[in-house]
């Protein structure tokens, strides 16, 4: 008779248990695969120990996601009026249902990444796609509904689905109250497990502690929590996930760890042009300019085949993606020419873009490259359980969150045979260049 | 249209929203932008769904968080039980001077949506929310009692006499927006 429990060690959570149905999705190819994409792209050419792979976050993300539904779901925690609300929750059998869904879609969620995960993702998929829909299209293939239809009892893919990615990446979906408190515990923008495990896992892999944090204590206090009808929410009862009082500590520094693992790790600019040198590379490199979307086509490809392409095109002039392809291996980057400051913004929130164009004019096109990003996926605003029994805003109940600085990078890069040039001509130009450019005639 | 012009938009209604009564939290933000990009065809790009709330936009989110992160809006605490109120910064009020064009384009159009919906709290504004919604996807020669139905079954908790009441309140504001545009 086989094992219906395994075992697989971790480092961050020391022991990922598994049971036989989730150890089919573990050995599908899908899933195999993320066995050869690195979790933090190029990190690891800055940050030499940030090799892990998605392969073991996913797991993390699905043991997590499983505690979470323990603790949100113990009758203990949960009130009668969410009770009466999320029915599911006190249904025994459809509780077990929904436990064993939310386990797979968090072993899922990740399965449409690109080679090298995020990196390239802007620039090398058709337009309207991303990870997401890569990943909904596995989870409803040929080759996973075999696993689907052998599990006992069945799961349906649709529920998979929408779980793995939440409502923002499926529009098209309608989700109930429950479905959409089940992919908050996944994806959500507060206390998604993906950010808690991403977090702790590179963090302990990159060897910068900036993103540890009490995780324990946060998770034993989450609970899914009436939205008060005189809030800044409309509707009475609607539920969504939060926390009690006395984990609003743990949750301000899940929110301080991620602003400084943003800007120690993620956002480090050598570790992000980079990422741009790769863009570059694949560009050049894929027959069409772009990945395919197609499911068989996507797992055919993983970070092994990119790695080997690079190397061999950085050292034959010949080959197509020659030159992005040595600026990664012969570390020769490009050099950071213009990071934003707080006057800078104040004069030109886009100062970057601005810069970086007149830089094109100036030294060429093909010679500078522009990064910016803003954060985008973040919440500082849930409900907090306060000790008396009221249910709070966090930005109430807390005075650090709404201190917590977002992340906002504006990164110009320039060709290092420019570098001395463009300095120079940059501090003599800078106050002229920053402004914003005249409105056209149109508005 | 671009970023910071969708930012001077969004700082101009707050601005406004906030002169006609309202506090001015993201749910507040997200239907008077809903009710201004769909009332006048505004190209701000947002796509909007219905959500936990009525009509709600993901891009609208990121683009308010990207503007905390930039510092051209930052977020006030509001007393026990609401939620947090949006506030423009210094920066903001520059980048209005940079984009004059623009807002003077726009800007009757801000005036009409905060004095329609600057006073309505944020239950009536889901309504009216949803109330557009409908109305755009059934068009607004469907009935009013068709309509009517179609928002008590997406939202469970308006009544039907509430739901009537939203859809006529938003055919006289479409009404209305509509002869603001022939005039323009």
């Amino acid at each position: 008779m086989s094992k219906n429990l395994h075992e697989i060690r971790d480092p961050i959570h020391v022991f990922v248990r598994l049971d036989g149905d989730e150890r089919k999705v573990l050995n599908s190819r899908p899933f195999q695969r993320l066995r050869y994409i690195h979790q933090l792209a190029t990190t690891y050419l800055i940050y030499p120990g940030a090799t892990h792979r998605r392969f073991e976050h996913s797991l993390g993300v699905m043991e997590l996601a499983g505690r979470v539904f323990d603790v949100v779901t113990n009758p203990e925690n949960v009130t009668d009026e969410i009770k009466e609300f999320l029915t599911d929750i006190t249904n025994e059998d459809k509780r077990r249902y929904w436990r064993r869904v939310l386990r797979m879609s968090a072993l899922c969620h990740d399965l449409g990444h690109l080679p090298f995960s995020h990196a390239a993702e802007d620039k090398l998929l058709p337009k309207d796609w991303d990870h997401e829909r890569i990943t909904r299209e596995i989870i409803q293939s040929e080759l996973m509904k075999s696993i689907w239809d052998d599990l006992t009892p069945h799961l349906l893919p649709d529920h998979i689905e929408k779980i793995a990615v939440g409502k923002k990446k499926a529009r098209d979906l309608e989700f109930t109250p429950w479905e959409e408190i089940l992919s908050e515990i996944i994806v959500g923008d507060s206390f998604g497990v993906d950010r808690i495990d991403y977090l702790l896992r590179d963090s302990h892999h990159a060897g910068v502690a900036y993103g540890k944090f009490d995780h324990h204590r946060l998770i034993d206090t989450l609970r899914i929590l009436p939205v008060p009808a005189d809030s800044e929410q409309p509707s009475a009862n609607v539920p969504a996930l939060g926390i009690e009082a006395g984990g609003l500590e743990s949750a301000e520094a899940l929110l301080l760890a991620r602003y400084f693992m943003y800007s120690q790790l993620y956002f480090h600019p050598i570790r992000r042009i980079y990422d741009i040198h790769l863009k570059d590379f694949l560009v050049s490199w894929l027959s069409e300019g772009a990945f395919s979307t197609e499911v068989e086509k996507h797992l055919e490809t993983t970070d092994n085949e990119v790695t080997a392409a690079f190397h061999k095109a950085a050292f034959d002039s010949e080959m197509i993606g020659h030159d992005p392809a040595r600026r990664l291996v012969l570390r020769e980057h490009f050099k950071l020419l213009y990071e934003r400051n707080p006057n800078d913004v104040n004069v030109n929130p886009e100062s970057g873009e601005t810069i970086a164009q007149a830089a094109k004019e100036k030294f060429g096109d093909a010679n500078i490259r522009h990064d910016r990003y803003s954060q985008k996926d973040s919440s500082i605003d849930f409900p907090v359980k306060a000790g008396d029994g009221r249910v709070l805003s966090s930005t109430t109940a807390s005075n650090v969150l709404k201190h917590v600085p977002l992340i906002s990078t504006d990164y110009v890069f320039v060709n290092p045979e420019f570098s001395d040039k463009a300095r120079k001509w940059l501090h003599q130009n800078r106050e002229d260049v920053i402004r914003i450019p005249e409105e056209d005639e149109n508005g | 249209m671009d970023r910071l012009k969708r930012a001077v938009l969004l700082t101009c209604l707050m601005e406004k929203m906030r002169e006609n009564g309202s506090w001015c939290g993201e749910t507040h933000l997200q239907k008077s932008v809903f009710c201004f990009q769909h009332l006048f065809d505004v190209p701000m790009g947002y796509e909007f769904v219905l959500y936990k709330y009525g009509p709600y936009s993901f891009e609208l989110k990121d683009d308010i968080t990207g503007f905390l992160a930039d510092s051209i809006f930052e977020v006030e605490s509001m007393p026990a039980p609401y939620g947090p109120k949006l506030n423009y910064t210094k920066s903001a009020k520059n980048l209005q001077n940079s984009f004059k064009r623009t807002l003077n384009k726009y800007r009757e159009k801000l005036d009409f949506v905060a004095k329609q919906l600057g006073d309505k709290g944020v239950a009536e504004l889901e309504k009216i929310g949803t109330a557009l919604f409908v109305t755009l996807q059934n068009g607004k020669e469907s009935p009013v009692e068709s309509r009517a139905r179609e928002i008590t079954k997406i939202k469970p908790h308006i009544l039907n006499d509430e739901a009537i009441q939203a859809v006529n309140e938003v055919d006289l504001i479409g009404s209305q927006a509509q002869s603001l545009v022939s005039t323009a």
